[in-house]
């Protein structure tokens, strides 16, 4: 099927679906994240290393997956510091009931102590959509860094 | 009972060899003396085989004391290593960290060398130097560099050391039915950190850190044998841990692996400790190897190396890496928490801290909780650095413990 641009109604709600699952997971609120998530859900973090020449694939869930991972965290020690998730729609490309977004991503990181913040992560989002209903889905996400060094770390996905 | 300030900087009741003056963590003098004595006279990993699989592949290493490093597979098949610098303005020859270059010619006044360190090119020699010097004059710095334990490329500075079979003895021997069939490299990450080299190897050398970390606690530590695990010594600082079965069920979602490794017990775990800064860890799937490259006293590069079997299938291959990202990726369970405890003992123990002693001192017969695998590193560091390490500057006036 051919894709074509989507309406603008179309777009905006795509729009928000992709700012909304932002704000849910800067909020840790992650019972709305997945609640924007398909029941087929599929999250994945991959990164290029030129060192090794390879694709890496450095997390990979389905939504029962994300739901476990987010139930653990209270019982590791993680850092607290804030992460903040820009993402800017580039793309959108409709065909049928699916939608492929583009999206730049830039994840700022803030200390508790004094409140400095850094730029944490660069990256896209690579989306896939259902618009079939009257809410659109997040049905599948890979979140394709460009950053591949992050200090300490953190437990939270972007 | 709280201490005061004089009770706070008395020496610990325990002998000598089982604490140390956190000074070695933050002085700058050591850490300079440490790349000197330590890290420019051992065998070092630079790179894995995989990743120069072709001729004229090569990889670029920063090695631990300082020099830049270029690691490169020859046309005739052998890797060689080299000091990434012109013999000409010391200028860097290969700034990105891989590529293929069948000849390595300098950016700045295109001087060339070919993959065996000769300089086959001096742009306008004859007019520049006449007689005075020549290409013969122009070669590279090569570094003694072997292949082995696994199929890591293993590099040494000091050309009057021993050979890398004589520096590693039998500390690999756990390991050695184990690497036999070739190696493949399919994750790596780095981390800078705030802390000194020592204390992330430290990490590596203990498990009763194992309270940090919910998934051991509940796949190792509550299940049997964990406490029968031991730690041995070997020479030249190396130490080993003894294997124990995990239980990855234990952990919500988790699964026992099906995938394994040739010759391990299913969920079987061995980590062995290589002196200066090098750990392998083979855990039930995948082989994770920690390289420490210290830029300064408190600020640390860790490569961060995830290895399965090159004749992997797609399958298992897949299976190995959500292995390997359950507890050691970027995003992994434990990970996070290791390198958040060493950036804290980095923060507390910065320089001008009272942090004065680090202590060493369980004794539970070299088992798991035993912090016997760190004063077996101290002790080798101590020998090399000709330092006490519980008293760097033979200031502490420190007595021993009977």
């Amino acid at each position: 099927m051919e894709s074509a641009a989507p309406t603008p109604a179309t777009r905006i709600a795509i729009e928000e679906l992709i700012y909304r699952t932002c704000l849910a997971l800067d909020e840790k609120n992650f019972k709305a994240y997945l609640d924007l998530c398909d029941d087929d859900f599929r999250y994945t973090i991959t990164a290029h290393s030129p060192e090794i020449r390879k694709d890496m694939i450095w997390l990979d869930h389905d939504k029962a997956g994300m739901q476990l991972l987010f139930a653990n965290l209270p019982r590791h020690i993680s850092d607290h510091s804030p992460l903040t998730r820009h993402a800017i729609v580039y793309t959108v490309d409709h065909a049928g009931e699916l939608a492929q977004v583009v999206s730049a991503l830039q994840v700022f990181k803030t200390t508790l102590d004094g409140g400095v913040t850094e730029l944490f992560a660069i990256g896209r989002y690579l989306d896939t959509v259902r618009v079939d209903g009257t809410i659109p889905k997040l049905t599948k996400r890979v979140v394709k860094l460009e950053t591949r060094q992050f200090g300490f770390g953190n437990h939270i996905p972007f | 009972m709280s201490r005061n300030a004089a009770e706070w900087m008395q020496q610990p009741k325990l002998p000598r060899s089982h604490f140390v003056d956190s000074r070695i963590y933050t002085d700058e003098a050591i850490f300079r003396e440490e790349q000197q004595k330590v890290f420019n006279k051992s065998w070092i990993i630079g790179c894995h085989e995989s990743e120069l699989p072709g001729a004229f592949d090569y990889r670029t290493f920063h090695h631990p004391g300082g020099t830049p490093l270029i690691i490169v597979r020859g046309e005739d098949n052998v890797v060689r290593s080299f000091y990434n610098v012109c013999p000409h303005r010391g200028n860097t020859l290969l700034y990105d960290p891989v590529g293929n270059a069948k000849r390595i010619t300098c950016i700045f006044h295109s001087w060339s060398f070919d993959t065996k360190g000769n300089c086959v090119d001096i742009t306008r020699e004859e007019q520049g130097f006449q007689k005075r010097f020549c290409k013969a004059d122009a070669g590279l710095r090569e570094v003694r560099t072997q292949i082995g334990f696994g199929g890591f490329v293993w590099v040494n500075l000091d050309d009057g050391a021993c050979t890398l079979e004589e520096y590693i003895g039998d500390a690999l021997g756990m390991l050695e039915g184990h690497m036999s069939m070739p190696l493949e490299v399919f994750h790596y990450h780095k981390a800078v950190v705030h802390t000194n080299y020592k204390l992330w190897h430290d990490t590596n050398s203990e498990f009763y850190h194992d309270y940090m970390h919910y998934f051991n606690r509940v796949t190792g530590m509550l299940q049997p044998g964990y406490f029968d695990r031991k730690y041995t010594g070997y020479p030249n600082g190396h130490a080993s841990v003894g294997s124990m079965t995990i239980k990855y069920d234990a952990y919500e979602g988790g699964k026992e692996r099906g995938v394994g490794w040739p010759g391990l017990a299913p969920g079987g775990w061995i980590l062995i400790d290589i002196f200066p800064a090098m750990t392998y860890n083979l855990r039930t799937s995948v082989l994770r190897m920690d390289t420490s490259i210290p830029l300064g006293p408190n600020r640390l590069l860790v490569e961060f190396r995830g290895l399965g079997l090159k004749s992997d299938t797609p399958e298992q291959r897949a299976e190995r890496i959500r292995d390997h990202n359950t507890i050691w990726g970027p995003f992994g369970r434990n990970l996070h928490e290791d390198l958040l405890g060493v950036h804290g003992q980095g923060r507390a123990m910065r320089p001008g801290s009272e942090a004065t002693w680090v202590l060493h001192g369980r004794e539970e017969n070299m088992t798991i909780h035993d912090e016997g695998g760190m004063r077996h590193f101290y002790a080798e560091w101590s020998k090399r650095m000709e330092r006490e390490a519980h008293d760097p500057h033979g200031d502490r006036h420190v007595s021993e413990v009977t």
